[in-house]
């Protein structure tokens, strides 16, 4: 890849960008961090780089938020914890009781919001500069997404026993010989949705982190002509925020669906005439 | 003149070599533009038509519009994923 930028371009800015781009995002950058930008480069192992760094932290500041200042059981009063109330309302009204009912909606909305404000936290830090991104790394995602698939098959298992299980994968209302059809694309379909949950949170932030190192990398190659690329990079950052919140309401949000469906589905066979759909 | 053919051919082919996968994969990531934003174009256009005529839903369009958007994102994103491959493997 050097060989080939160096014969597509005569500059030399360019030839060192490549290399700075590709050590920011890519897994080699865990594994060594200068703090602050001076100071001495220090290794870290493979298996706890900067980015398992940045996942403590963002569990250590979501414990202390939510188990010092925002104890269970207090009204909340002052700013920061009516600040914290509308998010914790909001995942439990709109992500919650929604997908899964009232009272399943209740006794599982700690598990959506351990979920949303994980990747919440882990997409903001790594917009600080000179973080990395935990999410950006499919290693992360996949262990989330592990998580909703352990909730959706084991989980229905244990609410439902191993017939409700299988009786989750057959939708109501279907004739017998589509059902053969359908039971093993189901089954490929729980398969296809977590791993879905899991390349779109790795792909969104590790594009937009790209996205964001090219702008500021432009800045550098060109000098002076490239200043509408400054304008440009703030622009993406504020994307970047966006999309960090977004991506984050959208796992709880889609973990909360598959999870709701499946339990739907699991009982749907013992009352079904009861509910009206 | 063919030995001179065969040499431009080779040289063709060596450079294609070089950066067949390269190019191969920012095509694709152009094409996987377009499709993401046909889709989520269309997607915006009839929300939008939906607040206009009816705008006490738009609480509810609103949260729909996103969450298809963000599926579609998710589906483009599958083929950025795929170029990236290409040039990785």
């Amino acid at each position: 890849m050097q060989s080939l930028i160096i014969a597509a371009s005569s500059s030399e800015k360019i030839q060192n960008l490549v290399p700075w781009v590709s050590d920011h995002v890519s897994p080699n950058a865990s594994t060594h961090v200068k703090p602050l930008g001076v100071g001495p480069e220090i290794h870290l192992s493979p298996y706890f780089g900067t980015q398992a760094i940045m996942m403590v932290l963002v569990t250590a500041i979501i414990l202390f938020l939510y188990g010092v200042l925002f104890k269970k059981g207090i009204v909340p009063r002052g700013k920061l914890t009516n600040f914290l109330e509308v998010f914790v309302v909001y995942v439990r009204d709109e992500i919650s009781i929604k997908n899964l009912g009232e009272e399943d909606g209740k006794k599982w909305t700690p598990f959506f919001i351990c979920i949303f404000f994980f990747v919440l936290g882990c997409n903001l830090m790594g917009l600080i500069p000179g973080n990395a991104t935990a999410t950006g790394s499919y290693y992360v995602t996949a262990s989330l997404a592990i998580v909703t698939f352990l909730c959706m098959t084991v989980g229905t298992i244990i609410k439902f026993g191993i017939g409700g299980f299988f009786k989750a994968f057959m939708p109501a209302g279907v004739p017998g010989w589509v059902l053969v059809l359908l039971t093993p694309l189901e089954m490929l379909g729980v398969l296809v949705k977590c791993s879905a949950l899991m390349i779109r949170l790795f792909a969104n932030m590790l594009a937009g982190h790209i996205v964001l190192y090219a702008m500021i990398g432009l800045m550098y190659a060109f000098g002076w002509i490239a200043a509408p690329a400054f304008v440009i990079s703030v622009g993406v950052y504020a994307l970047e925020v966006f999309v960090g919140f977004l991506q984050a309401y959208l796992f709880a949000f889609l973990s909360a669906m598959f999870i709701g469906e499946m339990f739907h589905h699991a009982h749907a066979h013992d009352h079904d005439h009861e509910h009206a759909h | 003149m063919f030995n001179v053919l065969a040499q431009a051919a080779d040289k063709a082919a060596e450079v294609t070599a070089l950066i067949g996968p390269k190019a191969g994969a920012a095509i694709g990531a152009g094409i996987v533009a377009i499709g993401a934003g046909l889709g989520i174009g269309k997607l915006a256009a009839s929300a939008m038509e939906g607040i206009a005529r009816q705008p006490e839903a738009g609480g509810e369009i609103k949260g729909g519009m996103l969450v298809a958007a963000a599926l579609i994102e998710g589906v483009s994103l599958f083929g950025v994923v795929v170029c990236l491959l290409a040039i990785v493997l």
